[in-house]
């Protein structure tokens, strides 16, 4: 191959790379621009404020997400797990918390719960991806369904968070201006995971194996283990998620997490990482959920059609994937 | 085997024994499917007596079986070609959606009779055509193309009759769900012909030879000139025909047009086709096969709510069933990479 | 009618092919006549292989020119080929394990047998039947499954496939390619093979034989074609040629000293730093032992699937043995994982670069500190200077051309690519490396620079087992040599500066 093409070749997966930023970039711009021309209350605190602050517990799935798809796997349970995370939070806000008498105690004990939940899905998910080699989509199906019927089991119904425990969700309403609390909290959480991908040699090894597992593996990084840690990374994003919802809405539903597995598909995909691997940040992310949340919130306010807004973001999943697929390699064969 | 006997062997002994341990266990998974539907027969015959050893039973069970199996057996020309297809919630109720809008019924002013229900399931054959399109022109993986394609059908069905689904007032459709033959229903019988029209593509015709050879090993098919990406464009629209049709089935056995009824039917026809044997990695398996698995989840789902279980632990169950069976029958080893 | 004066039936001549920067056929020429075996030998990148694939259709030759029965012969794609009578047996076999032996024998050609868009399935199975023993099967039922049958059986099925098809191209003659076909039989698999082949070759048709085995390709050609380099070398009548005759016809020249650099090779230390005693995968090598020295460099000749690079994956933690024990300076390891191995301080340098050796979506730099994260940490943190500041030095110790360390690999040419493969081993720090044919598919100059590359090393202590690019290469490179065959070690030379071995010596060991 001559260097010339070889040379484009960078190029253009540089130039596909950023074209989705730019995109979802210019789409914000575009839409900002579009809405607040049809309705000047649109860009109004209290509509900021809830655009903000609606966008949290999505960024702190999607960034969970984020790591998976840079391995090349995915992990389609995330919205069943955020569910029970919700429905654990609020049976142990209701019942320990209430026994315990102390709001603040109980909400947190509910978020170590809910964590140590998401940790545990995340880690069978991982073992049975990585030791039992079920593929990714196939072994987070089952998990999906799995963790969608223990929701289900634990609270059939919506339940509200009981008045006496509001203190304990209640920091989900501190605001600053017009940002609120959840919202940094989850940019912070954000940082984490950036600084666990770019600066801790598991967090490097996640690229590389996205980009070539087989590489990766003869060049001595461990594959196995960077794999379960991310899926559990995962789990535990999730399940933040859950809480965050809790807080947010003050109370549960077995079925909170459905949206959102497409919504975090989106998310990642508009944020310029690669479905196929081995290209992307969680950084990216964070542009991609402001996207999301802005469409969402702009056509609910235009009042359109909710029904819309599946078909918008399954039509841009599909748009992203497509752009952002390497196919600069021949004779792969793809299932 | 003895290690003693293992260093006795020569390297190509040791080859064809690894060959024949391999064939062994091929045999074994072979029959597993069909002990596994007969332990469980016989656990549910034990437990709840003649409540399910029952002709009004078996009859129910047909009934119940008609539908997943139609979408099973789509799902299974997909699979063997090593792909899959995760639209079925989408597809199969936006079928049902818009047969409920174009027959006649009490919301919308259409009445296309039977060229309504020729729109649901052409619906739902573009929509697999597109998939097959994207994924093999494009090169995405399908469980991509399929996953978008799952949201943007269900925004369509959803959007089709907006928000409130149509009741089918169509005077043919709403008397079907009550005719029966041999007093076995009529949807179980359109199901049959769909089973027996895709046991004969598969069994009869060249293209269900390729759908094979395809999962087994795509290099084999270019190699004698055969065209790899159109017989995988087929499967794809096959499977958005079966899907289509389910859609209608469920439309005239509900009398009207809803998007939800394709949320249930997923796991199942994932289950149903991994337990039947149909491989993940493809080349594996087929309609047959499936047939087995059908059963398997039918059997169950029926045996669990004859005994009073919490239906919501159905769905779980057929996660784990989902899990296990594609950890029993992919491929596996240090180089085996799995995405 | 002595086969000189029958009629040619496939000619080439002067064909040549390029793949990137190899140029893996220089003008080869065969010959085939009606009713001849010709054997085709040759060491491994002889381009043998590359022939018969541009023979079979599934690639173009770049020059040259190829007549069949006569007329000018340009596959365009194996069923091309078959249509004009050549049909080719594969050395990884083109049966659909999943189907069946009927449907297998006619995959490709269903609509001969439709009807009424039914296919007739009783008729093809009568047809099979009947093709079935033309080739004397006769015990297999054309309807069992592919994966039923063992490897003897397939290669029959395969070989009434050939035949079968070639039928299609009238009266005129065919040729009958074999790659490989007896490295899985048994001695009397082979035997029926080879009246098998008799029985082609007596109803007028041609056949090609390649094997690695040169007492069967004595035993069963009639003609034998020796290739080196991607050349052809000359052709023999079996009759007047020997053993020794064609390791001398198949070797290359040995190059001269100073294209290894030998007066760098150094004496090892006697410290032993790997020994593998009794090592053994179930049915690819075993009973295999040997040490491994400090300042080292040991070479591993032999024939593809003789076992040489599953040995290397044991070693390096990519594969688990099924027998026998590793020890790294004395201590026993089973090695779970490469990154285990790495720990221990063995690595492998891939022979697939592309596949296996480099993340190209990854820059220069991330690549050179793939292998080495934790040397680049800091209090837990991968600090990106650090990773900066080795890949500049490496990048100038190993003049690796690119435009800066964040360049991505996908934007290197091969030699560069391998260089940072190079360096990222390198950079681990490890003691033990394996080199799988460090110098595949890269241009002279870098080869130069990777030999040289290879001599520093061992004056800093370490120890290499190399698997070379050529017999050449690996004699060159090495202290001493190692030869496999078929899975079993076969000898040991030592190969100081100023007393390499010959290479006919060392070919006789590996066919």
């Amino acid at each position: 191959m001559s260097q010339k093409s070889v040379t484009d070749m960078g190029k253009r997966m540089r130039f596909r790379e950023n074209f989705i930023k730019y995109f979802s970039f210019s789409t914000i711009v575009i839409l900002i621009i579009f809405f607040y021309s049809r309705h000047q209350m649109f860009l109004g605190p209290a509509n900021l404020r809830t655009l903000l602050s609606d966008s949290a517990p999505l960024i702190i799935m999607a960034a969970g997400m984020t790591l998976v798809l840079l391995l090349g796997s995915i992990d389609l349970s995330m919205g069943a797990v955020c569910s029970v995370a919700n429905v654990i939070t609020v049976q142990i806000l209701n019942g320990l918390g209430a026994q315990l008498g102390s709001p603040a105690l109980g909400s947190v004990m509910a978020l170590l719960v809910a964590v140590a939940f998401g940790a545990f899905a995340g880690l069978t998910l991982g073992c049975v991806h990585v030791k039992l080699k079920v593929p990714s989509f196939i072994a987070s199906l089952g998990f999906m369904s799995l963790w969608q019927s223990v929701a289900y089991l634990i609270t059939p119904a919506p339940v509200s968070v009981a008045k006496v425990m509001w203190g304990g969700v209640d920091w989900n309403k501190i605001t600053f201006g017009v940002v609120g609390l959840p919202l940094i909290l989850a940019l912070g959480w954000v940082l984490v995971l950036y600084v666990f991908q770019s600066r801790t040699s598991f967090g490097r090894g996640l690229l590389a194996i996205g980009g070539n597992e087989r590489a990766s593996r003869i060049a001595g990084i461990p594959v196995d283990r960077t794999k379960i840690i991310v899926f559990m990374i995962t789990g535990i994003c999730a399940a933040i998620g859950g809480y965050f919802l809790a807080a947010k809405l003050r109370s549960s539903a077995p079925t909170v997490g459905v949206p959102f597995t497409l919504l975090i598909v989106a998310s990642v995909a508009l944020g310029g990482t690669a479905l196929s691997g081995g290209r992307g940040s969680v950084l990216g992310t964070v542009l991609g959920v402001f996207t999301v949340s802005i469409i969402r919130n702009g056509l609910n306010f235009m009042r359109v059609d909710a029904y819309w807004q599946d078909i918008v973001f399954g039509i841009f999943v599909l748009g992203a994937v497509t752009i952002s697929v390497d196919r600069s390699i021949r004779g792969v064969v793809i299932k | 085997m003895a290690a003693k006997q293992l260093a006795a062997m020569t390297i190509t002994e040791e080859f064809a024994a690894r060959v024949r341990q391999e064939g062994q266990r091929e045999r074994i998974m072979r029959y597993a499917p069909m002990l596994v539907l007969f332990g469980m027969i016989l656990f549910f015959v034990v437990v709840c007596g003649s409540a399910f050893a029952s002709v009004s039973n078996m009859v129910a069970i047909l009934n119940q079986l008609a539908i997943p199996l139609v979408v099973a057996i789509g799902l299974t020309f997909v699979i063997m070609l090593g792909g899959i297809d995760l639209s079925i919630n989408g597809t199969v109720g936006m079928s049902c959606a818009l047969l409920g809008v174009f027959v006649l019924n009490n919301r919308l002013p259409y009445d296309f009779g039977i060229f309504g229900i020729m729109i649901a399931v052409g619906a739902s054959l573009s929509v697999g055509l597109l998939i097959g399109l994207i994924h093999v022109y494009l090169k995405v993986p399908s469980f991509l193309v399929s996953f978008a394609f799952m949201y943007i059908c269900k925004g369509i069905g959803l959007l089709s009759y907006s928000g409130q689904p149509p009741t089918i007032i169509d005077p043919v459709l709403a008397e079907l769900p009550k005719v029966s033959f041999l007093g076995i229903p009529f949807i179980t019988w359109i199901a049959l012909a769909v089973l027996l029209v895709c046991i004969f593509i598969q069994e009869y015709t060249a293209f269900g030879r390729y759908i094979y050879a395809v999962g087994t090993d795509e290099t084999i098919l270019r190699a004698v000139g055969v065209s790899v990406n159109k017989v995988k464009v087929m499967v794809f629209v096959l499977a958005g025909i079966c899907f289509g049709i389910a859609g209608v089935l469920w439309g005239i056995r509900l009398g009207m047009g809803e998007v939800m009824v394709g949320d249930g039917l997923m796991f199942p026809a994932q289950a149903a086709v991994v337990v039947g044997g149909t491989s993940l990695s493809g080349g594996k398996g087929g309609v047959i096969h499936t047939i087995v698995g059908v059963l398997v989840m039918t059997v169950l789902a029926n045996g669990l709510l004859l005994m009073g279980v919490n239906p919501y632990i159905k769905t779980g169950i057929e996660g784990l069933i989902i899990l296990a069976a594609v950890a029993l029958t992919v491929a596996r080893g240090p180089k085996v990479i799995s995405k | 009618m002595s086969i000189k004066e029958r009629a040619i039936c496939f000619s080439a001549k002067d064909i040549q092919k390029h793949y990137g920067a190899t140029h893996a056929l220089k003008g080869v020429d065969l010959e085939v006549r009606e009713g001849e075996i010709v054997g085709l030998v040759g060491e491994n990148g002889a381009g043998k292989s590359t022939l018969l694939k541009i023979m079979i259709g599934a690639d173009d030759p770049d020059a040259g020119h190829m007549t069949m029965n006569g007329q000018p012969y340009e596959p365009k794609n194996p069923m091309d080929a078959n249509r004009k009578g050549m049909g080719m047996v594969f050395q990884e076999q083109s049966l659909i394990v999943s189907l069946n032996v009927g449907q297998n024998l006619f995959f490709g050609y269903e609509k001969n047998f439709r009807k009424y868009g039914f296919i007739n399935w009783p008729r093809m199975y009568r047809e099979a039947q009947q093709v079935l023993e033309e080739v004397d099967v006769q015990n297999i039922n054309p309807r069992k499954k592919v994966n039923a049958l063992n490897f003897a059986t397939r290669q029959m099925i395969e070989i009434a496939k050939v035949m079968n098809v070639t039928r299609h191209a009238g009266g005129a003659k065919c040729v009958i390619l074999l790659d490989e076909p007896t490295s899985v039989l048994s001695e009397e698999e082979t035997q029926n093979l080879f009246v098998q082949m008799r029985k082609i070759a007596a109803r007028g048709h041609g056949v090609v034989f390649v094997s690695h085995r040169l007492d069967e390709v004595l035993e069963i050609t009639d003609r034998i074609y020796v290739y080196k380099d991607g050349a052809s070398v000359g052709a023999v009548e079996t009759a007047k040629a020997t053993e020794p005759m064609l390791y001398e016809m198949m070797v290359g020249r040995t190059t001269t000293s100073e294209y290894y650099q030998l007066d760098k090779q150094i004496k090892p230390s006697d410290e032993v730093v790997l020994e593998v005693k009794d090592l053994g995968l179930a049915g690819v090598f075993k009973d295999v032992n040997f040490k491994l020295h400090r300042g080292e460099v040991l070479g591993m000749c032999g024939v593809v699937g003789s076992g040489k690079e599953d040995i290397c994956e044991v070693i390096c933690g990519d594969q688990r043995p099924t027998a026998g024990e590793v020890l790294i300076r004395g201590k026993h390891t089973h090695f779970a994982s490469p990154a285990k191995a790495r720990e221990a301080g063995v690595l492998m340098i891939p022979k697939e670069r592309l596949a296996e050796g480099i993340v190209r979506t990854l820059s220069v730099e991330n690549n050179i500190a793939a292998s080495n994260q934790e040397l680049v940490s800091k209090g837990g943190f991968v600090s990106v200077a650090r990773i900066r500041a080795q890949a500049l030095r490496w990048i100038e110790r190993l003049r690796i051309k690119t435009s800066g360390p964040k360049v991505l690999l996908m934007q290197l040419s091969g030699g560069n690519q391998q260089k940072t493969v190079f360096s990222r081993v390198l950079a681990s720090e490890c003691e033990i490396l394996i080199l799988n044919h460090p110098t595949r598919g890269v241009d002279v100059g870098a080869k130069e620079e990777i030999y040289g590359l290879i001599r520093d090393m061992m004056g800093e202590g370490k120890a290499v087992i190399l698997l070379g690019d050529t017999l050449d290469e690996c004699i060159g490179m090495s202290n001493r040599v190692l030869v496999m065959k078929d899975g079993l070690m076969t000898g040991e030379f030592y190969a100081d500066a100023n007393d390499k071995p010959s290479q006919v010596d060392v070919v006789s060991l590996m066919m």
